[in-house]
């Protein structure tokens, strides 16, 4: 036994005293949050207060840590070699010290030297850190305490290691210097462990235990069953208090959540909003939210990257003071910025729920205070009294298709029963460019020979505007009224071409009863083209990039069809530099539009940016939103056209003899 | 200062769904804006979609319940002499009547009190018991004009749009319900369904002698206009202002 | 002159440009087509000196009371005239203005007596109470009101002195009957032409083909006690700082346009209120709320002057209201040439200065 080793026991035994003080400290601030709850993939919420869920949930964490978040730390390999050194090397090493305490291990070199491995790797690890991070500290990263972080990792898991060389050495070494390597080992592991343990308070070192909790307590476990899982949940329109104004408004497991954050920054490259500088800045969030738990809060700690062209706020909050506002922690151009398009969540290896934080945040705003972005309020006024965002009279919708058959369902003889697909048009039906794309659909549908038909002046909003504003009130009304129309007629599955309307009919209106197979058009043409019922031509050399729709790719992880789909047609098929679930959203998401938040750049310009990079010619969109916001972009640029418009064309191609229609 | 702002029994214009008259909601607003003790009052069957006012900033909502074409303005009397208030507000010209804005004016005759069309604004007078109304003119010119109260003024729809809808806010709201006084209506008109007419005339400039009135009809059926491929600036710049001239958009063109 | 009827379809053909898949006009043949107005002698009407028209019995009297700011007709007050006369003529009636300040155009405008109403400053009870005299001391048949913003208002007050029925809003008139829309449009309403009628714009066309003599009336009115109106100071609408929905004629930039500062001094000699397109905005080269277009203001102006705007679809959403456009871009092909009434295809950078030489020279 030396006697370094057992004092370097005990202070891994007064460190661990003291972190579960600290811990129990934060532990109590959770608990000004509301009652636990859980939200299913279809938004659904029930309440995880209960035994065997906690049981379950902790028997799930080291799955849900060692795979789902490697999943995702894993993008970036460099992070996640540091990590697992820096904290699988100081976990290990730290409980097998403990273990020193043991009179036999505490005897061995074999121990002794099992543990210097253990500590080698997590200095290696430490230095990982220090050298993501010195000499030059990369944007996405914060600051301040975390800037210290690398030195007391190396202090701590430094000293480890001589304090263990000094148990593995003795018969090669002087006893006198291992004695005073063994000591000076113990006082920097002091030092450095001492450090890390006051970071679990406020600092980095807060994300291990945070994180864990969160991963136990995780508000959408569908999550880590394989689910997206991205439905919002369906707010109970009878609570005292609708959406959430102060941080105890939110669920306990949600403020765990938020401590979960280890400000790695990769929400705010991902996100649009931050990238065209507009005030928001997903990791800024979540700390403005994780600070305002404690009495008397400031955001002053805070060192990363603020929100981009930040409105004043006084910073100050409570659990039981209001975030949002001039004077309080979050203003309200940072709500009304986001997009919603999760692109922050698909990055976020904490796997936090940014989008389920604002949209609370937003419905509170909404309902409560009826405090909206100036020009958000006509739409809602319009689809309260109308059904519609502009007031167009529903009959209008199908205007597009003057001089095309467009069946409706309600003159569809009883005998001929139900139809293939009901085709719903949504809002995109009412803008001229669209329309246009809505036309190549049905026209490509009366060439298959689909058995199909529409709702005609009986399709309503399906209240995804409504509800990414957080008129939770609106959206149910809608969904309620769409689904009595959808349960009088009988078809096999609903096709559309808009991905936010696919999102609320396939997976949103569950929780109010209305459960359907919805098929995008993209999936529905490939299956079209795929089964032979439309031949395809070739559209010749022309290079394509497609731009996936958020609420296709991110929120239903429907990326595939829509390649399978353009590859069919022959063209030379080039990838952005963000695609698939982790593509950049186009703006037109979330109420941005219409909230118009005032930021540097536009989000479609960033995008069409991306798009232009890769040299194609046309960038295939398949959502009106998309379509719309990358019409609006100006300049030199690739033509933005539907995939259901290229498919047409492929099929016109296919008639004619050689022609090429795209040079 | 108490207010009391009248709701019409207003249609959507385009889905004809029952729905709040926007010009009464700005009307709330200013009222609220204005301070004091807002209430708002409807004489009518039913409530329907009105009760959503009280979603845009004021608590207290009352209704008389009439039958279907009773004359509602006894009951509005009625319910206005319980408690009168300093100032009335109502939009320029309510729905679900005749829509003809006439109800402001009998009702400040029948309570003797003064009435003002079209506030865009509305604040305290100079001096107590006045108030300082900001009169919308067409083309955005405005009169400024004080007013003694107790009043009646009528809202122009270039006021401030209405506080955005708060559906928590309409489901704390207080309805206090009672019926109304029954007064029905002589009906003097034939009604038939809308069936919308060309405007008779193309709109001449300001004081347009019969030529210039003969020259804007007959450019307006022209239907195609003028182009001008490179003129030299100055060229398109004569075109320009006369172009504007005969539009009547110049003073001294 | 004789014009050349116009033949829509051969135009087209000419139109067409070929070699494209998808069907393309090329609108400049228009100009083969149809010879150029504006290169065309000013439009000449040779106006015989009207006939004096002179009713000196007349069997009844209908009244107008025109909103005749400063004594001037308005447009909207020529149109009740008109109406006036119509209703007047039907049975051998005269009409009867009634106006705070006569001026010399009446004669020509169709009326035949002139009462000069006693009222001073903004006082539209007292107005009210005046007619409401007239109406009931001459037996007046009808009383004609135009239905704007001072209009409309005097007419409801008088109705509401008077007990009179008032047809408000009226959208056809004839001596047999009025019509107007009700219940939010929905149902329209008509019944012989009651004693107060007040009209719409637009609805019936000014008196043309006769003078009157608009020969002044005496009328002794009841004297008039101290209204609730205490004060009342005209604001003119400032072109510059009038809200983009109400503007009259709105002036607006789009890429096209570099230099703001002329752009700006160009708003103020036109005495236009200044608008700008999306993209100008986004730019911050002009504040967001001067942004025309779907996502920003939609325009009621009476004219647009587009400068360097080729009119994306959102953008011209916003002036679908706009009876006039005139557009100064440099692509033929724009959208917003198509739209305009004066479309000229050049540099709008260039055509500013020139803009502004030319109304500084009218100053001068």
């Amino acid at each position: 036994m030396i006697p370094a080793g057992t004092a370097f026991s005990l202070l891994i035994l007064a460190l661990a005293a003291l972190a579960a003080g600290l811990v129990a400290r934060r532990v109590r601030l959770w608990k000004s949050g509301s009652e636990a709850r859980l939200v299913s993939a279809v938004g659904r919420t029930i309440s995880a207060v209960s035994a065997d869920k906690l049981i379950a949930g902790l028997k799930a964490l080291p799955r849900r840590y060692l795979v789902d978040v490697h999943h995702v730390v894993g993008r970036d390999p460099y992070a996640a070699r540091m990590h697992a050194l820096a904290a699988g090397g100081l976990l290990g090493g730290s409980l097998l010290a403990l273990a020193g305490l043991i009179p036999v291990l505490g005897m061995s070199r074999l121990f002794w030297a099992v543990v210097a491995l253990a500590f080698a790797a997590a200095l290696a690890g430490g230095f990982m850190v220090g050298r993501r991070r010195l000499p030059e500290k990369p944007a996405r990263l914060s600051g301040g305490r975390f800037q210290r972080l690398p030195l007391y990792l190396a202090a701590y898991t430094g000293g480890g290691l001589l304090v263990a060389l000094a148990g593995v050495l003795p018969p090669l070494a002087p006893q006198a210097l291992l004695a005073s390597f063994g000591w000076l080992g113990l006082a920097l592991a002091a030092g450095g462990g001492i450090g890390l343990v006051l970071q679990i308070d406020r600092g980095p070192m807060r994300h291990a235990f945070a994180g864990a909790a969160h991963l136990v307590l995780h508000p959408r476990p569908g999550r880590f069953e394989g689910e997206r899982a991205t439905a919002l949940a369906a707010l109970d329109l009878d609570a005292p208090r609708l959406g959430a104004a102060t941080p105890a408004d939110f669920p306990v497991n949600r403020l765990i959540g938020f401590d979960a954050c280890i400000q790695c920054g990769r929400c705010e490259t991902a996100c649009p909003a931050f990238a065209a500088g507009q005030p928001l800045n997903p990791k800024r969030l979540i700390q403005d939210l994780a600070a305002a738990i404690e009495p008397n809060a400031t955001n002053a700690a805070y060192a990363g990257s603020p929100y981009p062209n930040a409105r004043p706020v006084a910073g100050v909050g409570g659990p039981a003071l209001p975030l949002v506002g001039a004077g309080a922690m979050i203003h309200p151009d940072t709500l009304w910025s986001c997009t919603t398009c999760r692109a922050c969540v698909e990055e976020c290896p904490m796997m936090i729920e940014h989008v389920d934080a604002i949209v609370d945040l937003r419905r509170y705003q909404t309902l409560e205070l009826g405090a909206l972005p100036l020009k958000a309020a006509p739409p809602l006024m319009e689809l309260r009294y109308a059904d519609e965002t502009a007031g167009r009279p529903l009959a209008a919708r199908t205007d597009f298709a003057a001089g095309l058959t467009l069946p409706l369902i309600s003159a569809r003889p009883a005998e001929k029963g139900p139809a293939e697909v009901l085709l719903w048009l949504g809002e995109g039906a009412y803008e001229l460019r669209y329309g246009r794309t809505l036309r190549a659909l049905v026209t490509l549908l009366l060439k298959a020979g689909v058995d199909f038909a529409v709702l005609g002046p009986e399709e309503r909003d399906c209240g995804d505007l409504a509800r990414r504003l957080g008129d939770e009130a609106t959206f149910q009304r809608l969904a309620r009224a769409n689904i009595a129309t959808l349960a009088r007629y009988s078809f096999t599955r609903i096709l559309t071409a808009d991905p936010h309307a696919l999102h609320a009919l396939r997976n949103e209106y569950r929780a109010f009863g209305g459960e359907y197979e919805v098929v995008h058009h993209t999936a529905f043409l490939d299956e079209l083209a795929a089964s032979g019922r439309l031949t395809l031509g070739a559209l010749g050399q022309a290079r394509v990039t497609y731009h996936d729709p958020c609420y296709l790719g991110r929120y239903n992880g429907e990326i595939d069809a829509p390649r399978r789909l353009l590859d069919r047609l022959g063209l030379e098929r080039l990838e952005m530099e963000r695609s698939g679930k982790r593509s950049m959203c186009c703006g037109g998401g979330g109420g941005a539009p219409v909230s118009d938040i005032e930021g540097e750049r536009r989000i479609p310009d960033i995008r069409m940016g991306q798009a232009t990079a890769t040299g194609a010619a046309i960038v295939a969109v398949a959502c009106p939103q998309c379509s719309a916001m990358l019409e609006g972009v100006t300049g030199e640029r690739p033509e933005v056209a539907d995939i259901a418009e290229l498919v047409l064309m492929a099929v016109e191609a296919a008639k004619l003899p050689a022609a090429q229609v795209l040079a | 200062m108490k207010i009391v702002v009248l709701l019409s029994a207003g249609r959507h214009r385009v889905s004809g769904q029952p729905a709040p008259v926007p010009v009464e909601l700005q009307a709330l607003r200013l009222a609220v804006e204005l301070g004091g003790e807002v209430t708002v009052l409807h004489a009518g069957p039913e409530l329907g979609a009105l009760a959503d006012a009280l979603g845009h900033g004021v608590g207290r909502l009352i209704h008389r319940v009439i039958a279907d074409g009773d004359d509602p303005l006894p009951s509005l009397m009625a319910a206005l002499t319980d408690n009168p208030p300093d100032l009335i507000l109502a939009g320029r010209s309510g729905q679900g009547g005749e829509d003809a804005g006439l109800l402001p004016y009998s009702l400040a005759r029948a309570l003797g009190r003064p009435i003002l069309a079209d506030a865009a604004g509305l604040s305290a007078g100079p001096e107590a018991g006045t108030l300082a109304v900001e009169q919308a003119l067409p083309r955005g010119a405005r009169r400024r004009v004080v007013l003694r109260l107790p009043a009646i003024v009528t809202v122009h729809p270039a006021a401030p749009a209405p506080l955005p809808f708060a559906f928590a806010a309409m489901r704390r709201g207080v309805i206090e319900s009672a019926p109304g006084i029954s007064a029905p209506q002589a009906v003097e008109v034939e009604e038939r369904p809308y069936r919308p007419r060309p405007k008779l005339i193309a709109k001449a400039a300001a004081g347009a002698s019969a030529a210039e009135r003969l020259k804007a009809a007959t450019q307006a059926a022209g239907g195609g206009g003028t182009l001008l491929v490179d003129p030299s600036p100055e060229e398109a710049a004569r075109a320009i202002l006369a172009h504007l001239a005969a539009l009547g958009l110049r003073r001294d063109g | 002159m004789t014009r050349q009827r116009r033949d829509p379809r051969a135009e087209e053909r000419q139109q067409l440009v070929a070699g494209t898949l998808r069907r393309r006009l090329d609108r400049t043949q228009r100009a083969a087509v149809a010879a150029p107005v504006i290169a065309a002698a000013p439009v000449t009407v040779t106006e015989a000196a009207p006939r004096l028209r002179v009713i000196a019995e007349p069997a009844y009297l209908v009244a107008v009371v025109p909103d005749a700011p400063g004594g001037r007709l308005t447009p909207h007050d020529r149109q009740v005239i008109g109406a006036a006369r119509l209703l007047a003529d039907a049975g051998g009636g005269a009409v009867l203005a009634l106006v705070e300040t006569p001026s010399d155009e009446f004669g020509a405008a169709g009326i035949d007596r002139v009462l000069a109403l006693p009222v001073a400053g903004y006082d539209p009870e007292g107005k009210a109470e005046a007619v409401a005299a007239v109406l009931d001391g001459l037996s007046l048949r009808h009383a004609l009101f135009p239905d704007s913003a001072d209009g409309g208002d005097l007419a409801r007050r008088v109705a509401a002195l008077s007990g009179e029925a008032l047809f408000a809003g009226a959208e056809n008139l004839s001596p047999k009957a009025v019509t107007r829309a009700a219940r939010a449009r929905k149902a329209e309403q008509r019944r012989a032409p009651p004693r107060l009628i007040a009209l719409a714009a637009d609805a019936v066309a000014p008196h043309a083909g006769t003078r009157h003599e608009a020969a002044m009336l005496a009328f002794t009115f009841p004297p008039r006690a101290p209204g609730a109106v205490l004060a009342a100071e005209f604001i003119p609408a400032d072109p510059a700082r009038v809200s983009l929905a109400e503007a009259e004629f709105v002036v607006s930039a789009g890429n096209g346009i570099s230099d703001f500062d002329a752009f700006r001094a160009l708003a103020t000699a036109l005495n236009a209120t200044p608008g700008a397109s999306r993209m100008v905005c986004d730019a911050g080269l002009m504040p967001r709320a001067a942004q025309v277009g779907a996502s920003g203001t939609v325009l009621t102006a009476n004219c647009y002057f587009a400068l360097g705007i080729a009119g994306a679809p959102q953008h011209l959403q916003g002036i679908t209201g706009c009876e006039h456009v005139v557009a100064v871009n440099t692509d033929l092909h724009a959208a917003m040439i198509e739209r305009a009434g004066l479309a000229i295809v050049a540099d709008a950078q260039q055509v500013m200065p020139a803009l502004l030489r030319l109304l500084a020279g009218e100053d001068a």
